[in-house]
């Protein structure tokens, strides 16, 4: 393990809303739910149940079949009151379809196979499906179905797992571990099992010693090593992490596997654990409200479809008007509402008192946004070929490596909101590329069809030739033949005369 | 969401700030008429800025605030001989800020620094203005008669060290017969570099533009005064005369028309200092801050992008 663990650039954000002891609190259950059929990436999972169904808590109400797909569980039992079109937390306040569920307040939870305790004996597919049918995705907020990246995983030599709270501000993961540890290390040696990886690093930022000791405490296993990373923001990307981890870098276009690694939330590992020992799907998860805007930033252990609003008005909010955001101060999105669901991505929500944002000035080329570019980008000049949608140039400057983190805004002097035209210019580019290649195709098609014609009519013109060729020779084979038999005939006319005039 | 360093007009601020020491030091040595310079430089800019801007019917104040117009006059007005007439800055400051600026479409997009155009456009167009320098203390009054041609300058002026010591050598005197050192230089000199370090400490401008531009002076300086000490000044002269020490914190370093790769950056204040020295020993003119910065100016985009850095992953 390199001495110095760190990457180049990141910025030191310190957490703008500290509390005093990291906390989780139980969020009560919520009279309904809405569960959007929509995840991250992948197909939308399809109902399986109808308005009127009573559900149980933990029971399958949407399926698919699609490996970037996971179920959809009942977070509470009750009944089923409407599937239609809502908004969901997403920056263009889309709507999709979703199932919402009446709570009864009991609370009833359906029956789900598991491994139990003695999960050794299970074989590693069997696991994975366990993980699919309990519908975990990566809870760190990237929302990548987990089965998928466990079952592309096999032969890796080293599992990371990222205790590093993506974000500042954000203290869901902080509290995770001080609460969970006993699940998270056991989650931990679950997925050692599945991946057959040799050894696991349970990265902590140095900030976070309750967490840090309280892991320790709880790891007998020693395959399983838990490290202190510096506090960095970008530190809990994970191409950024395996560098500060193992020193090495993930090439361009590529994905840690390649390099014999995976990387697993804690918040996801101990989903894991409840998944396949405890045989619980995913149907709540922690949750981090924070901002300007409330008196008391806490977590909440919350049932997934409860609206922000639930889980805001436990945290005492002033009586302004909030902006409402959900994910991280960085790389969140700003949701139109405190009505919007809870989902399995939402690892914060940041409510802020509403404030004018500073107007964006010339960029001046002052190089503070390359300096924190941690992949070491030089956003001035990105920023100069976005803006004039000048992607092909963009695209030679590295734009698609820029991972959006945001942290060329944060230092911008001139307030300018870079990412945002890199997202831009990376949506032209595909656009671009994608218009360019429907093109190329069209064209091809048609170049395609006119040799074909063209061939057909020289095959047909050979083919006629050839015919008519094989005709004549046979016309003159026919005129031959008949010579030949005018020939036979006089022959017989004149011995037939002869003999007659014999 | 902001990490609550400077913004883009308290960086130009800074600068301004940072400029004091040298200016105060220019007063202390050669009176009133930096003071004269300065005030109309910055008179006119604002007046030249905002009318560009009512032309381009963009908003003005947010543009006059940045504080980019006041700081380029400045540092031209300070460039200038402090006796030069009025008329001398006003047509300086506003060639720069609507040739060297707005024409490109104002603060951020302009490949050259307007302050060292606004320099070389007065240098060529009138030579001998731009050439006599104050020699002694001017007051209040004989500043404003020799700033509105009231008066005559004779007696009040005379060449720069820089370009006495040029014509010295070329007339055929060795450098041991010559008086090099001016002590009213030297000491501005340490005014600006005592102005850049506090920039530099600031994190306002990087430290590698005004190392790499000293390097560049150094090298080709010490190469030349090896080759032969008595034709070539020694290196220090060419560090503390003439502008060198405000183009090495405050010319080369503006942000945007330097190069702006950390690799970039080296090579770009190198060859500066490698022009300076060059066009200053074999060139037609004394001093050649403005030659230099605007040559390397063009070579910027050629610069960046052979400088970049190694992505992550690549």
């Amino acid at each position: 393990m390199p001495n110095q663990l760190g990457f180049d650039g990141g910025v030191v954000i310190p957490n703008p809303y500290p509390v005093e002891k990291v906390e989780i609190i139980q969020a009560p259950l919520p009279n309904q739910v809405v569960l959007p059929l929509q995840q991250r990436v992948g197909d939308q999972a399809i109902p399986c149940v109808k308005v009127g169904d009573r559900v149980l808590t933990g029971q399958e109400i949407a399926t698919t079949k699609d490996s970037f797909c996971v179920p959809v569980h009942a977070s509470v039992s009750g009944t089923v009151i409407a599937i239609n079109e809502q908004v969901i937390p997403h920056k263009s306040g889309i709507k999709s379809t979703c199932i919402t569920i009446e709570s009864d307040g009991k609370d009833e939870w359906v029956k789900n196979p598991g491994c139990g305790p003695d999960f050794l004996h299970c074989d590693t597919s069997t696991m994975i499906e366990y993980i699919r049918i309990s519908g975990i995705v990566g809870l760190g907020g990237a929302g990548f179905p987990t089965h998928t990246k466990v079952a592309r995983a096999q032969d890796c030599h080293t599992l990371i797992i990222n205790g590093t709270e993506c974000e500042p501000g954000v203290m869901c993961d902080d509290a995770l571990m001080q609460y969970y540890p006993r699940e998270v290390i056991r989650g931990v040696e679950i997925l050692l099992h599945i991946c057959g990886a040799s050894r696991a690093i349970i990265a902590v930022e140095n900030d976070k010693q309750e967490a840090f000791n309280s892991l320790l405490m709880y790891n007998h296993n020693e395959r399983i090593s838990i490290v202190h990373i510096p506090t960095k923001y970008t530190s809990g990307a994970e191409k950024l992490l395996i560098k500060a981890l193992l020193g090495v870098e993930v090439p361009s276009g590529g994905f840690a596997p390649d390099l014999g690694v995976v990387c697993q939330n804690v918040a996801t590992t101990k989903a894991i654990f409840d998944a396949v020992v405890e045989s619980k799907p995913l149907v709540s998860r922690i949750v981090t409200v924070t901002g300007s805007g409330v008196e008391k930033p806490n977590n909440f252990e919350v049932r997934l479809g409860s609206s922000f609003d639930h889980v805001i008005a436990m945290s005492q909010p002033n009586k302004r008007s909030h902006d409402i955001r959900m994910g991280g101060m960085m790389m969140g999105v700003d949701v139109k509402d405190g009505k919007v669901p809870i989902c399995k991505i939402t690892n914060g929500i940041f409510v802020n008192d509403q404030s004018k944002k500073p107007a964006a000035q010339e960029c001046i080329r002052c190089g503070a946004c390359n300096q924190v570019c941690p992949v070491s980008l030089l956003p001035q000049q990105l920023y100069w070929y976005a803006k004039s949608e000048n992607t092909d140039k963009a695209m030679d400057y590295n734009l698609a490596d820029c991972i959006e983190c945001r942290c060329c805004d944060y230092v911008c002097p001139s307030h300018i909101p870079l990412a945002e035209y890199f997202s831009f210019a990376k949506a032209l580019h595909r656009k671009t590329t994608d218009d360019q290649y429907r093109t190329d195709i069209a064209r091809e098609r048609f170049e395609f069809r006119e040799y074909r014609l063209e061939r057909n009519k020289q095959e047909r013109t050979e083919m006629m030739a050839a015919k008519k060729e094989e005709l004549k020779k046979k016309m003159a084979n026919d005129k031959a033949q008949k010579n030949k038999v005018a020939a036979a005939m006089a022959r017989v006319k004149k011995s037939k005369k002869a003999s007659d005039d014999a | 969401m902001h990490s609550g360093v400077l913004n883009t007009n308290q960086i130009m601020r800074q600068v301004i700030y940072a400029l004091a020491l040298g200016i105060i030091a220019s007063y202390y040595f050669f009176g009133w008429g930096i003071v004269f310079q300065i005030v109309l430089g910055v008179a006119t800019a604002i007046v030249v800025e905002s009318a560009f801007l009512r032309i381009r019917k963009l908003p003005i104040k947010p543009a006059i605030s940045d504080g980019s117009a006041v700081l380029s006059a400045i540092l031209l007005a300070i460039s200038i001989p402090s006796i030069a007439p009025w008329w001398i800055v006003v047509v300086g400051v506003s060639f720069a800020i609507v040739f060297g600026k707005q024409l490109y479409g104002g603060l951020g997009n302009n490949p050259f620094n307007p302050a060292m155009l606004g320099y070389a456009f007065l240098l060529i167009s009138y030579p001998l203005q731009m050439t006599t320098w104050a020699s002694e203390f001017l007051s209040f009054s004989q500043g404003f008669d020799v700033f509105f041609n009231l008066s005559s300058i004779d007696g009040l002026s005379g060449a720069t060290r820089l370009d006495d010591v040029k014509t010295q050598l070329s007339l055929g005197y060795l450098v041991h017969e010559l008086q090099i050192y001016s002590i009213s230089q030297s000491l501005i000199s340490i005014g600006f570099l005592l102005g850049g370090l506090y920039l530099i400490a600031r994190g306002i401008i990087f430290w590698h533009i005004p190392v790499a531009f000293m390097l560049g002076i150094l090298t080709t300086s010490i190469l030349l005064f090896i080759s032969d000490s008595q034709l070539y000044v020694p290196p220090q002269f060419h560090l503390i005369s003439g502008g060198t020490m405000l183009g090495v914190f405050f010319i080369a370093t503006d942000p945007v028309s330097a190069s702006t790769t950390p690799k970039g950056r080296l090579v770009y204040g190198f060859l500066i200092g490698v022009l300076i020295v060059v066009i200053r020993v074999f060139g037609g003119y004394p001093d050649s801050v403005a030659f230099a910065v605007l040559l390397m100016n063009m070579t910027v985009p050629l610069i960046d992008t052979y400088t970049q850095p190694k992505v992550f992953g690549r």
